[in-house]
């Protein structure tokens, strides 16, 4: 985290900076399908933030030496355009972006049913092309919707959600300055039908209380986004087209 | 592995050249539908999206406050690269930026950079020490067919956008970005033997060589490129270089079009 103590991050009557109420995320608009060229694909939308994933596969797993006898393994790349982020990025992976995708990856792999499909691969691409705090979380909400538009089985969907703390209050789902100048940061990746969480982040200082405040806090978001992905994937084919 | 689809697609595309017609029915100059949107991301200074047919790209417009070179120290810069991500098609793998890439990438930024579209003098802020530096970076996500098209699109109407974020840099006030020019590329590629305008996945993959030309305002050449394996006459490159120029022309209107809403 950032540093804290002097900037302002909530008003005197209680709100956000941006109105926003403690337990209140930002906006989130989903669509699902919208790459061509893809096996399956998403666009979500969340505040500022504007993620794309596409999947492909499953496909022959190469290199062989990455193939597990028993399953699938899914290989995702989380990376930001040189262009979502204030100061632009040099194009390619950092260490940042790496241990992003290996953890998502291995979140997914939780929840998709790779032991239907040994020694194959599974690629997740998940590109942010705007970044307002949060990204791996919308990648992540993406990804499942993503993997669900191509028919790969999983278990549950998968949610991206964060919490954490400014001024010493628990806020749901951080927004760039409540992330810049904040105390505390809380990642989840949820399964919202079988409640069990498949991604764990987390830096910052919480207390046990805060912590569980901030978990509670983080469900509550995952039950209305799971909603908003449930009903992408409904208009995707409910049309009739494809 | 891939060859063996191609040789019964290259048949089949020869055999409907012969009949004057194209797979997805279109006449042999016909662009598909093309869509373009402004201004369309939160963080870049210039922005936007461009919908040609099944192939999707975004361009991103950067500032950068850099030194000037010491042989031009009253000039500005400008950069324009591509990334060919895996996101965009099974067939891109991940790794360093791919020849294809970089062509994509080089033959978009001249298109722009030599139409003269942009003064590199008026990016000067202090001569011999502080220069605007720009950078339009282009995002494809969906490849199906002539992205240098679709990128050359989005570049420039992402730089037509954009704002100089001054402020930000505490080197005045924010401002738009002058840019003299709307240089416009359209790209062919042999197909069952004849030259199509704006190919299709299917099409480039059945088809031979291409060829991309970037005219600018007054009908002038500023970027030529030949691609890929295959020879051509002079009296083929008359042919498309008349129909260039409507294309070009159909393209523009788009771009002024958006940019006034």
């Amino acid at each position: 985290m950032g540093g804290y103590g002097d900037v302002q991050l909530l008003r005197d009557d209680g709100l956000r900076l941006d109105g926003r109420k403690l337990d209140e995320m930002r906006p989130v608009s989903i669509e699902a399908g919208i790459l061509p060229a893809a096996d399956g694909s998403a666009m979500v939308t969340h505040g500022l933030n504007v993620a794309v994933a596409a999947v492909y596969g499953p496909m022959e797993a190469h290199p062989r030496k990455i193939q597990r006898q028993d399953r699938a393994v899914i290989d995702v790349r989380y990376n930001m355009a040189p262009f979502s982020t204030s100061d632009r990025i040099r194009p390619g992976f950092n260490r940042r972006s790496r241990e992003i995708s290996k953890v998502t990856a291995e979140a997914l792999e939780s929840v998709v049913l790779v032991e239907r499909y040994p020694r194959s691969k599974i690629r997740v691409e998940i590109e942010i092309l705007a970044a307002e705090a949060g990204t791996r979380c919308v990648g992540i909400t993406a990804a499942a919707v993503a993997l669900a538009d191509a028919g790969i089985p999983m278990r549950d969907l998968i949610v991206g959600v964060a919490s954490g703390k400014v001024e010493d209050t628990v806020v749901l789902d951080l927004d760039k300055a409540e992330d810049n100048y904040g105390q505390a940061d809380l990642p989840v990746g949820i399964l919202p039908n079988t409640g069990e969480i498949a991604f764990l982040q987390m830096d910052g200082d919480l207390s046990p209380e805060e912590f569980n405040l901030a978990m509670e806090y983080n469900f509550k978001a995952a039950a209305e986004i799971h909603e908003i992905m449930v009903d992408a994937l409904k208009r995707r084919y409910e049309g009739g087209e494809n | 592995m891939v060859e063996l689809v191609p040789t019964l697609l290259r048949q089949e595309l020869a055999r409907l050249a012969e009949d004057g017609q194209r797979m997805d029915g279109r006449g042999q100059w016909e662009g598909r539908d093309v869509s373009l949107e402004v201004d369309c991301l939160y963080n870049a200074e210039g922005s936007a999206k461009v919908v040609l047919g099944k192939t999707i790209v975004y361009a991103g417009v950067k500032f950068e406050l850099r030194t000037p070179w010491p042989d031009r120290p009253t000039q500005g810069s400008l950069m324009c690269g591509a990334e060919l991500r895996p996101v965009a098609h099974r067939k891109y793998e991940p790794g360093p930026p791919s020849p294809q890439s970089i062509e994509l990438g080089r033959v978009v930024d001249r298109g722009i950079r030599e139409s003269g579209c942009i003064d590199m003098e008026s990016l000067c802020i202090v001569p011999g020490e502080k220069v605007w530096g720009i950078m339009i970076d282009i995002h494809v996500l969906s490849d199906g067919g002539n992205i240098f098209d679709a990128c050359g699109l989005a570049a420039i109407a992402a730089l037509r956008t954009a704002v100089v974020p001054a402020e930000r840099f505490d080197v005045g006030e924010d401002h738009t970005l002058k840019v003299n020019g709307t240089p416009i590329m359209s790209s062919f590629t042999r197909v069952g033997g004849r030259y199509v305008y704006d190919p299709s996945e299917e099409e480039e993959l059945g088809g031979d060589e291409r060829i991309h030309i970037t005219l600018g305002d007054e009908g002038h050449l500023h970027s030529l490129q030949k691609g890929l394996r295959g020879v051509f006459t002079p009296a083929e490159f008359a042919e498309i270089f008349d129909v260039a120029h409507q294309r070009c022309a159909d393209l523009r209107k788009l771009v002024a079009n958006q940019e006034g809403n």
